[in-house]
Parts: C-alpha cells; structure tokens; sequence
C-alpha cells in the first residue's frame, strides 16, 4: 500500500522535552488518530511534518517527497487545520478567499463559498466576530477548498462544545465518503477518534508508544478486572500496565483470546482509546 | 506570491478610514495656513505596517503561513511589497496635497521643493520600516518596539557626541558638491536598503521556529 506520510526517527531536543525517535507511517486513504495527553508531542511533531520547526533530525517524507526539499510542491496538496493559528482575525471569508486564490493553483472558490452557506459563515463578518465552533469551521472550509490529498488536523475539536464537536466529526465523515483523502487527526479527545480512524498512533512523552489498526487495538486489547491474588498470577509477559485501586487491579492486556486461553479470570472489559491512554500514562509496568 | 500580498492589503484596508480623515486634517491645516504636518501621513503609514505585524502576531499567521506553499518565503516578500506599496500611495498623495496647498497659498509652484518633500517621505518612512523589520522578524512586534526606542535613543547618543567632536559645518560643506544629486543618491540609498533589509529579515524567517 501506498503511504502518504513516512516519519523516520524524528528528534527534536528543546530544553525541557524532548521528540524521541518518532516513526511511523500513514497510508493512502486512511485516517491516523494521532492521540497522547497535552505536551506529549503531538504538536511539535505536526510542526516538524509541516517545516514549522526546523531544527530537528531524521526523515520526513510526503506523497514520497522529503518534506524540506519538495516544500512549494507538497504543500499545495496539504491542508491544515492548526491549534490556534489562523488568519488575522479582522479579515473576513472573504479576504481569505480572495488571498488563497493567489496562493494555491487548484482553490476552488465555488467549494469555498458552498462551505460558508453549509456551516452559515457569513463571508463579509470579521473572523473576530465568530464563535470558536465558527472559527474551527471555517478553519475546515479553508483547509479543504483547495482538493489537499492530506488533511492534518491538529486538535481540530479542541475546545469546543459536545454538539459542535460532533458537528465537526460528520464534517469529516462526509468528506471521506467524497474524497480519497488521507486525515493525520491529532486529538487528546479520543472519544472522537474511535468511530473515524483506521490507525491509532499514541504518542507520550515525546515518543512513540503504539502505532496499531484501530481494530486490532479495540478488537485485541483488553481490560482484565481482577483481585490482587488473580494479578499476581499473572505472567509480566502477558500484560502491557496495570493499576491498582482500592478494590481491584485494572490490567491492560494485548491479547484477549490468548490470555483466555491461559488464565481463568472471567472479567475482561472492552478497551476504549480513553483507558489505553489513562493506563499507558498512569499505569505501572 | 499574489495572495500573500492580498492578504496584507487586506489588512491595511481596516485603516484606510482613519488615513482618509488624516488627509482631510492634514489639507485643511495646510489651506488654512495653520500648520504643515506633511509628516503625519509617512507616520501613519509606519504605525499601520507595524500594526499589520501585531495582528499577525496575534493569531500566529507567520507560524500558519508556513504550511502554505512557498510559505516562509511569500511571507516576508509580501509585506515588503506591500510596505513599498503604502509607502508609494501615501507619497503620491502627499505630494498632490502638496501641490495643492502650494498653488492656493502662493499661487506658485516649487517643483523643486515638492521632489524634495516627496522623496523625503520615502526615504524616511521606507528607512524606519527597512530598520524595524528585521529586528521585528528576530524578536517579534512587542520586542521590536522596545528595540527600536533603544536604537532611536542609540542614534540620538552617537550622532549628539559625533556632533560634539566634529565641526559639522565642514563636512556639510565637504558634502555640497553632492547637492545636485541628491535625489538621486537617495534613491540609491533606499533601495539598498531595502534590499538589504529584505535579505536580512529572509535569512531570519527562513530559519525561524514556532
């Protein structure tokens, strides 16, 4: 299969934290969930995808391209949705439909303006003016006016309210039932990412920690519930974290059947991306 | 290249109300004899430009600009385009009030004068743009503006002791051959500088991180 995005050991050292040896790949027409707590790295890494910071090591390659040399060509087929930055807020729609005329060779303004009446923009208003739902939505409409074959998402629903984020969501949906889009969606709101993305890629503190089929995670990972005298017959190999609480252990395990086949312990719970995440980060080894 | 150029007189079009009462003020000062305030439209035409730079600044365009194609470069391109621009309009219209104000006031003409005044304001407005703009590129609009006071109080420091030490009437005298060619050196001048402000603050951007 064809990969859109190849990341290849990706380093970036600030002061403070640190991007470790970041790799991993997004196929052509998928959706990546880029998930991890706040500071793990999620930004910086987009940041290095898309040149933003440049001191970093390692390889970077888009549609096949590395992205430093091949800038001009591979951003006129990306579109981006940044955490907070956009336009200067007293230009309108309208402005920035007239200055992305002049920036990328295939924007379509017809696709523009059909946005702003979908999402009820009114194309004279200053952005000042808008919501944050409103924002975000015209942040969308910038970012997909142009026909990009990647879309990278960074924390798109982040601060918005329950009934915009999924608002948001279906935007998306119903783009990828139109288009043969590849989305790398960064988000610490993982809830939105279970019913969209094909691959998970979970990143804390600046390294990658899993990068799965988002099947193979939901459908294999597990929770095992079980007494302190159950978890300590439990094989280390067998299990990723675990945590103890008052009055049981929660135990992430890769492998449900396996571990039904090996162990008689009868309470194992479907695994959602939010308790992988809780027990990757809060958990013990 | 064309769109990030719209994108900034895009901007600068939110200010075009106040620039307009400014030239009514500045006409009617000047028809009625009151006082000359030429220098109030190069002025605006600086606080307008660094103003661009601090709604950039504010919704962190210059990091947004970036994913765009040919983004760091178009960036800085395009406000010293747009600065060249502004700096041209405010000086034509400048120099049409001028014209104006000279004829009704002494119903003469003083061609000469009025080249002067008009590549005077070019050069002056264009000469504390290209100063500011590295210095706002290396260390942001807020940052820049405390820059510039030092530099401007510098200039005062260094040129007051020069002053102090050298006859200066010598050297104007020792300069007087160039006078016929005035405009024309300043010409020159203002185009190197903004071609080497230009390379300087495309250096900086170029190796810039958000």
């Amino acid at each position: 299969m064809e990969n859109i995005l190849e990341i290849k050991n990706l380093c970036k050292k600030y002061d403070n934290f640190e991007l470790k040896n970041i790799s991993f790949t997004l196929p052509k027409g998928m959706i990546m969930g880029f998930i991890g707590e706040n500071g793990a790295g999620k930004t910086t890494t987009i940041k290095a995808i898309l040149d933003i910071i440049k001191s970093y090591s390692g390889e970077i390659k888009i549609f096949g391209l590395d992205n430093r040399k091949n800038d001009k060509e591979i951003k006129e087929d990306i579109g981006v949705v940044l955490d907070d930055m956009f336009f200067p807020e007293i230009l309108t729609p309208n402005d920035i439909n007239n200055t992305m005329q002049g920036i990328y060779k295939n924007w379509d303004t017809k696709m523009f303006n059909d946005y702003l009446k979908e999402f009820s923009l009114l194309p004279n208003k200053q952005i000042k003016t808008f919501s944050k739902g409103m924002r975000k939505k015209l942040e969308i409409a910038t970012c997909l006016s142009h026909h990009p074959k990647l879309l990278i998402l960074d924390e798109p629903t982040s601060g918005l309210d329950p009934v915009a984020r999924a608002e948001i969501i279906q935007i998306f949906q119903s783009i990828l039932e139109k288009d043969d889009c590849s989305i790398l969606f960064s988000s610490h709101i993982t809830a939105d990412l279970e019913h969209i993305a094909d691959y998970i890629t979970f990143i804390n503190n600046g390294e990658i920690v899993l990068s799965k089929t988002t099947n193979e995670l939901l459908d294999k990972y597990g929770i095992v519930k079980c007494t302190e005298k159950e978890f300590k017959d439990i094989d280390k190999k067998d299990y990723i974290k675990y945590k103890k609480s008052k009055y049981e252990y929660e135990v992430l395990i890769p492998d449900k059947k396996e571990f039904k086949t090996k162990y008689n312990i009868s309470v194992i719970d479907k695994i959602t991306l939010d308790d992988l995440m809780v027990l990757m980060i809060k958990g013990e080894a | 290249m064309i769109g990030f150029i719209k994108k900034d007189l895009a901007m600068i079009k939110s200010n075009f109300k106040l620039l307009g009462v400014l030239i009514i003020v500045y006409a009617i000062m000047g028809l009625m004899e009151k006082m000359d305030i030429s220098f109030i439209l190069p002025f605006m035409c600086v606080m307008i430009m660094i103003s661009s730079f601090s709604y950039d600044n504010y919704n962190k365009w210059d990091a947004y600009s970036i994913s765009l194609p040919n983004g760091r470069k178009n960036s800085v391109k395009s406000k010293y385009i747009t600065t060249i621009l502004m700096t041209l309009i405010v000086s034509i219209i400048t120099i049409i009030l001028s014209f104006i104000i000279s004829y009704v006031n002494t119903k003469t003409i003083n061609y000469e004068q009025i080249l002067v005044t008009m590549f005077g304001t070019i050069f002056g407005t264009l000469l504390v743009l290209t100063i500011m703009y590295p210095i706002i590129y290396k260390f942001g609009v807020e940052k820049a503006r405390i820059g510039i006071f030092l530099l401007v109080f510098g200039i005062v420091i260094v040129g007051s002791l020069i002053a102090n030490f050298l006859d200066l009437s010598i050297v104007l005298k020792s300069l007087a051959f160039l006078e016929d060619y005035l405009i024309i050196i300043l010409i020159i001048i203002t185009i190197m500088m903004v071609c080497i402000s230009y390379k300087i603050s495309e250096k900086i951007f170029s190796k810039k991180e958000f």
